[in-house]
């Protein structure tokens, strides 16, 4: 019998014309834990992320609280998954409030009026996120990090027991990277909110998730804990790079080190001769 | 209540009082008042300020809130404030139905044919607007197929798509003018320009409903609305079912277009500058641009209209050459501050 509240996905697929995305994912994951999905580019990643989140119409094969993605009706799915994508700049200021405000849309009815209490998450959803000096601020003025953490208000709004993230930390500096993980994990903890989420760096992953897939080519390689997950053979044999992983004890930072070739080899044609000469 | 909104109230209560103000008719401004709040002394005055400049001001106001409104809704769903009926081909498709209906039931050939006894006046006036609506909507799905199948889907796209149909329709609008009777070909040329000049009380009764109709709809999807400003797939995700609002804020567009375009004409730019400035005024939240649209949108064309009766002695300047003159210069300086 699976938990309420946990995300289950059966031998899910995915096929755009003849290539084959995804084969036969499947997953399991309770409520209140941070999931990492890896794998190199091209692996299925962001295709995964989308079925998950009910973006892509998939199979009866993904559930989410005991009920297929495909039994809820638009509103209800928002109510139950937040997605965070990059926002491309919008042509029209909308400052960080009225962004985050959005997040207020699948719990209101076409008529209804916003609250005291909406006013509240709003107000108490940009105070966890530490924007509280922002909140009139054009979303684009801000920098990648203040975005990122005003699109999980949002989700915080939209009270949404899982968070759905597509690369959350890309373009963000380190400072930053960590700042926006570790809301993330406190969020997961504190607050029981499933947190699933694609990256690229294997050491961020290792620190901050509790549960991770790795995918290659549209295939579940592993998944698991970080240690169970992220051994040097496998990572070897998905990113095709020889690397070493450490762990001084069991509470300190996991380590993944990559060690490229010593010749790299370009796959380019060399240039014509010039044929004026 | 901010000052920018009493402001903008103060306009909405001045600009039709003052537009009456003015006129090819010499009335003066005692004669003027005592008809506003007493009746006319005179029944030529009576019927001057009642049947000619009341209802032309009413008119107007709705023709201005109701382009507004359509320029508004357009630049929403496609998230560039460059979208305007005219640019979007939406002006030229209602235009088309307007021609065809107007050569079809309104010359020579028609009484020839027999369509003058089928079709009465009155229902000629209704079948124009939904002749123009037809054409509109015939407009609007053209733009999205070709924007979708042709093109692909990004907004730039529906916009270059737009621009394509609205040079196909006017072709159209112009070979039918071509062979069509020269009368009936000078008041579409005439009607094409854009004019208040022969409004007439019922137009308002017509264009009210769709004008307040369109208002409510759009106020009550207002979230709905805002949530298409982060782009269609962040739309989704917060449970707005994009396809479906597409077409709804579409068909909103058109039948605003439509029944302004069949009556008073062609008048471009005003669906481009009025939101422009809302935005920049009052804020950018469906709304507001809605609410600031309709009160902006009205004002504006109020005072357009007052400058196209007395910019010439004894002429009116068709409404629509002031307004794409004034929307032209526009146009440019917004794309030069885009630039910067």
């Amino acid at each position: 019998m699976s938990n309420p509240c946990s995300l289950i996905a059966n031998n899910v697929n995915l096929k755009i014309g003849q290539q084959q995305i995804l084969s036969d994912v499947c997953l399991n994951l309770s409520a209140g834990k941070v999931m990492g999905v890896l794998g190199p580019n091209g692996a299925g990643k962001t295709s995964l992320l989308k079925i998950l989140s009910g973006q892509l119409a998939s199979q009866h094969s993904v559930s989410w609280n005991n009920k297929a993605l495909t039994d809820y009706d638009p509103m209800s799915l928002a109510q139950q998954i937040a997605v965070v994508n990059q926002l491309n700049d919008s042509v029209f200021a909308l400052d960080l409030y009225q962004i985050v405000r959005m997040g207020l849309l699948p719990h209101k009815s076409l008529l209804s009026r916003q609250t005291a209490e909406d006013d509240k998450s709003i107000s108490d959803a940009i105070s966890r996120v530490g924007l509280d000096n922002k909140v009139k601020q054009t979303f684009s003025s801000l920098s990648g990090g203040e975005q990122q953490r005003g699109l999980i208000a949002r989700a915080l709004v939209q009270k949404a027991a899982l968070i759905v993230l597509d690369e959350p930390v890309n373009h963000l500096d380190v400072y930053y990277q960590h700042q926006v993980l570790k809301l993330l994990r406190s969020l997961a903890h504190k607050l029981n909110i499933t947190v699933v989420m694609s990256l690229h760096d294997l050491n961020l992953a290792a620190n901050y998730c509790d549960h991770l897939c790795l995918l290659d080519e549209g295939l579940m390689v592993a998944q698991g804990t970080p240690q169970q997950v992220l051994t040097a053979e496998r990572l070897q044999q998905v990113f095709k790079i020889p690397c070493h992983v450490s762990q001084s004890g069991n509470n300190a930072a996991f380590r993944v080190d990559f060690y490229p070739p010593d010749e790299v080899e370009l796959d380019v044609a060399p240039a014509a001769e010039d044929s004026s000469k | 209540m901010s000052k920018k909104w009493i402001l903008l109230c103060l306009l909405v209560i001045v600009s039709p009082i003052a537009a009456l103000f003015f006129g090819a008719a010499d009335l003066s401004s005692s004669e003027l008042i005592h008809c506003m709040t007493q009746g006319c002394q005179d029944p030529v005055n009576n019927m001057i300020f009642w049947e000619i400049r009341a209802p032309r001001v009413f008119v107007g106001f709705l023709v201005g809130a109701g382009l507004a409104i359509a320029g508004a809704t357009l630049q929403n769903i496609t998230r560039n404030g460059l979208a305007d009926p005219y640019l979007f081909g939406v002006v030229s498709g209602a235009g088309l139905g307007a021609s065809i209906a107007t050569l079809l039931f309104d010359s020579k050939l028609a009484e020839q044919l027999g369509l003058i006894q089928m079709f009465p006046s009155l229902s000629f006036s209704l079948a124009l607007p939904f002749a123009a609506f037809l054409g509109a909507l015939f407009a609007v799905f053209l733009v999205q197929i070709l924007a979708a199948k042709t093109f692909g889907s990004k907004t730039e796209h529906m916009l270059l798509a737009g621009i394509a149909v609205s040079f196909m329709l006017s072709a159209f609008s112009h070979f039918i003018l071509f062979l069509g009777e020269p009368f009936a070909a000078n008041k579409v040329i005439f009607w094409l320009m854009g004019s208040l000049a022969r409004v007439e009380i019922w137009y308002a009764w017509v264009m009210l409903p769709v004008v307040v109709i369109s208002v409510a709809i759009l106020l009550i999807y207002g979230r709905h609305m805002d949530a298409l400003l982060l782009g269609d797939e962040n739309a989704k995700t917060l449970g707005v079912q994009v396809t479906r609002l597409r077409i709804l804020s579409l068909a909103i567009c058109a039948a605003l277009t439509a029944c302004i375009v069949s009556y008073c004409g062609g008048i471009g730019f005003v669906g481009l500058m009025i939101p422009h400035i809302v935005r920049n005024w009052l804020g950018v939240t469906s709304r507001i641009v809605i609410v600031g649209c309709v009160l902006l949108g009205g004002c504006f064309m109020v005072w357009v209209d007052v400058l196209a009766r007395v910019a010439l002695p004894n002429q009116e300047i068709p409404i629509g050459i002031i307004t794409s003159a004034i929307g032209s210069v526009f146009f440019l300086l917004v794309m030069s501050q885009r630039r910067q």
